[in-house]
């Protein structure tokens, strides 16, 4: 069974103490993403994290910010260094304007695909110029960015073809027309479906539904369904 | 395209409506005008907004139109994006999901699965004939106006849209690898396969017909009537004076008039290539043809 959690930001957006709690005191819950996806929460985060009560979850991962106002980029690359090497660092493309300092993070580097409000990272092919320019990087499949590229999910299905070897990840939840992270609803489930047989049962599903913590129940129960049933005929097939 | 042509342009709007969308629309349309100073057609199927919705939806049935299935159609067969072409391609991939993977054969008995999208075969050639009809409709409505150019546009141009379909619905036969075929469940098969289709949305009529004419045992012999005699269509009407004459040429008038029925004799030659690339040379499109052409 994939490990399954949240980002603290879908949780609690600025408060990643709480979104750390809330999903601690779930008990299916074994993973979890770390998350300053804007700058200034970076170095709050990282000073907090040995302070953090991470054992219930088997699998950690931390999203870097998605654009820098405030840090610089190397100043930026070097408190994300010093993080666990055990944890993939998720990184939006255009954060990484300076490839040769990225690339010092091998494959703890972990490229996430883009929603259409970016100009790369969307497609298979944009993404294999970008995993030619970091080579060692793993790969976060947003399954709710690939939707909003293409709802028929066939570029999702060609990302996992091309790119499943460096699969690290994925990232779940319903992306709106303006980038908005939004809980499972009908069509986007009936889209995730086609594919869900497609991802190993061991690769993390990070939920990044934006919803309330009395909500997380509900929107676990829709994507272990998913999931279950991917696995079901996985190995039917 | 030539100097002489309009441009068929629409604002494709694939997601929630937006005021400003109109004034763009009106700014793409001074814009495109300062490039090709033909105005656009006087129907309104093109120079406007489109929104993804009928596109997608309205596949046949008591909702779609000629302006939609004109749109669809020549969006899969001849459309370019100027700006932004993931949304082109999106709506393509949605269109063509309806096509294929919402109209499923009954699968045979051996297991094998289709390779015909009869869906979207069936349409290319409703369009077809449906530009066919419309020709003698224009006539009828316009008294004749302008029937020339539509004349020889139905014998080339038009006709030429109509090869790009066949071939495109006979992807999964003509062009498919053999990953294809190794796909284990339906849904991947036929996401494939309508992705096969959809990248000949990307190869320009002719040169998807170039491709098929290649493999033919008389290669040189067919491509030479088939783009030979385009090329002489696309000469005269790029000529200004030739394409005026067209566009005023009475029926009546016809057989007297040198342009038009100099191009009619080379449109035989143009059709005589087709016939042969489709109905005798090519290794598979004949069986396809006749399998699955008209009945």
């Amino acid at each position: 069974m994939n490990p399954i959690g949240f980002s603290t930001g879908a949780l609690a957006k600025g408060d990643f103490e709480l979104g750390v709690d809330v999903q601690r005191a779930v008990s299916r819950i074994d993973a979890i993403e770390l998350s300053a996806l804007r700058d200034h929460e970076l170095t709050a985060l990282i000073e907090a994290i040995p302070r953090l009560d991470l054992d219930n979850f088997e699998y950690v991962s931390f999203h870097a910010p998605s654009r820098l106002q405030r840090l610089g980029e190397t100043a930026a690359f070097e408190m994300l260094r010093l993080l666990p090497e055990t944890w993939p660092i998720i990184a939006h493309p255009d954060l990484l304007q300076t490839p040769a300092l990225w690339r010092q993070l091998g494959s703890r580097l972990c490229l996430e695909n883009m929603d259409h409000r970016k100009t790369t990272g969307r497609t298979v092919a944009e993404l294999k110029v970008l995993f030619d320019t970091f080579p060692e990087a793993t790969f976060c499949l947003d399954i709710g960015h690939a939707r909003q590229i293409d709802p028929t999910m066939t570029c999702a299905i060609l990302m996992l073809q091309e790119l499943g070897n460096r699969l690290r990840q994925l990232h779940v939840s319903e992306v709106g027309p303006r980038g908005e992270h939004l809980p499972l609803g009908a069509t986007t489930r009936v889209a995730f479906a086609q594919i869900t047989h497609l991802i190993a049962g061991d690769c993390p599903l990070i939920i990044e539904s934006i919803i309330p913590p009395d909500a997380i129940d509900d929107e676990l129960d829709a994507v272990i369904a998913l999931f279950d049933a991917g696995a079901s005929r996985r190995a039917i097939a | 395209m030539t100097q002489r042509s309009d441009a068929d342009w629409v604002l494709l709007v694939d997601g929630p409506s937006d005021p400003a969308h109109a004034i763009v629309a009106q700014e793409i349309g001074k814009r495109i005008l300062e490039v090709v100073p033909k105005e656009v057609g006087p129907t309104g199927t093109f120079g406007n907004i489109v929104p993804s919705h009928e596109l997608v939806h309205y596949i046949a049935g008591t909702q779609d139109s000629n302006e939609n299935l004109t749109r669809r159609i020549l969006l899969l067969s001849e459309s370019r994006a100027l700006t932004n072409p993931l949304v082109r391609e999106r709506i393509i991939r949605n269109i063509l999901a309806r096509y294929v993977m919402y109209d499923r054969s009954v699968p045979s008995q051996t297991g094998a699965r289709g390779t015909i999208p009869h869906f979207l075969l069936n349409d290319i050639v409703r369009y077809w004939r449906t530009i066919a009809s419309d020709y003698a409709s224009k006539m009828w409505e316009r008294r004749g106006k302008g029937w020339g150019i539509r004349n020889v546009k139905l014998r080339f141009s038009r006709k030429l849209l109509f090869l790009w379909g066949l071939i495109a619905a006979f992807s999964g036969e003509l062009f498919a690898t053999p990953e294809l075929h190794q796909v284990k469940n339906d849904e991947e098969y036929f996401l494939r396969l309508a992705e096969l289709i959809r990248t000949q949305t990307d190869v320009s009529p002719l040169d998807l017909v170039a491709r098929v004419v290649l493999e033919c045992e008389h290669a040189a012999a067919i491509g030479d009537q088939i783009f030979t005699s385009y090329d002489k269509f696309l000469g005269v009407v790029a000529d200004t004076g030739s394409r005026k004459n067209l566009e005023s040429v009475r029926v009546e008038d016809a057989l007297n008039d040198e342009t038009y029925d100099e191009l009619r004799e080379v449109s035989h030659t143009f059709r005589e290539g087709v016939t042969k690339l489709f109905f005798d040379d090519h290794p598979k499109l004949p069986m396809l043809i006749r399998k699955f052409g008209v009945f």
